[in-house]
């Protein structure tokens, strides 16, 4: 996200307030929608700044949300989409590697700062005994980073094209239970299977690899 | 009521009208409709055909402060507008002759 983007984003936020909540559900359901359209992010907030403007005069008048968009708000935001420029090939690509750089550095520092090696360098710097520097990376968080990165992004983007239809997805809570205990059951199968030590590293290089990462983010949220 | 197949058309050509009448923003753009009787003409309709008209350059957007608080989209007509209404007009014109000598003077 670019600063031009990001300005626009901040001041969205803070107008987002001023809609009632009888508006606010139909209205978070059309920007989740656009979130997930082959859009720019600017595009994005400027749609999102003009439907606020809407919805915020609409309310003045004593009119709702669905006086002034219509029934229909799926339609209307498949008509808007249509209307605007698509997401070039290139800002897609450096989306997608901006996001996965993004978790690469949030699960490297959890991995760092759960990790036994990390609490016992503390411990030992605290009691003032002769320090490790060296932590190991198991099988088993390599796995789950593999798992957690790509079911995020399918996740994510099944929850923004069906904002919706989400009381659809409210009627399968078993299914979704089902689903939900059965990712636990497999992250606790692969942290008993993946105890195995791959390679162990020294925390500063990790460190370092993390802070690359999240660097690496910043740069590409600002292209 | 006119159906939205037959609005669909002439919508876009409409809308550069009223906008070429004088700089306007959506809300007031579809009041003028409803007034000329464009029923059901909510700002919803209009809003994504604007925006289209915008990104192929027929008409200019520009965000003015609005007694509500978010910048209000004002618009006004861009010279490739003014000529493709023209166009629409004209070809409105041709349509309308044609309908009209069809329903005259064709066989019942």
């Amino acid at each position: 996200m670019n600063q031009k983007t990001r300005e626009l984003n901040r001041s969205n936020n803070a107008l987002d307030q001023q809609i009632s909540a009888e508006n606010q559900e139909a209205f978070t359901d059309m920007i989740c929608y656009l979130r997930g359209a082959k859009i720019s992010a600017y595009h994005q907030e400027l749609v999102r700044q003009d439907l606020t403007e809407m919805v915020l005069s609409a309310q003045q008048r004593g009119e709702s949300i669905r006086s002034v968009i219509g029934g229909d708000y799926q339609a209307f935001c498949d008509n808007v989409i249509a209307s605007l420029p698509p997401e070039t090939r290139k800002q897609r690509i450096i989306d997608f590697f901006d996001t996965v750089c993004w978790c690469l550095s949030i699960l490297g520092l959890i991995n760092i700062v759960i990790s036994s090696d990390a609490i016992l360098l503390i411990r030992n710097a605290i009691i003032g005994k002769p320090l490790d520097f060296s932590m190991a990376v198991s099988l088993g968080s390599v796995i789950s980073i593999g798992i957690i990165i790509p079911a995020a992004f399918i996740i994510t983007s099944a929850i923004l094209k069906n904002s919706f239809h989400i009381e659809h997805i409210r009627g399968k809570r078993i299914k979704i239970f089902m689903i939900g205990a059965g990712q636990i059951l497999l992250f606790l199968l692969i942290a008993w299977l993946g105890q195995k030590i791959l390679f162990t590293v020294n925390i500063f290089i990790a460190c370092a690899v993390v802070l690359a990462f999240y660097a690496a983010h910043k740069l590409l949220e600002r292209i | 009521m006119i159906s939205s197949q037959m609005l669909k058309g002439t919508l876009e050509g409409c809308i550069l009208k009223v906008i070429s009448q004088k700089e306007t923003y959506g809300y007031e753009i579809s009041e003028n409709l409803r007034a000329y009787g464009f029923a059901d003409i909510s700002e919803g309709t209009i809003y994504p055909l604007l925006l289209r008209l915008e990104k192929n350059e027929l008409i200019t957007a520009q965000y003015r402060e609005s007694p509500v608080g978010p910048k209000r989209k004002y618009f006004s007509l861009a010279p490739a507008g003014k000529e493709e209404l023209d166009h629409f007009y004209s070809s409105w014109c041709e349509l309308e002759n044609a309908v009209n000598l069809l329903f005259q003077k064709g066989e019942p």
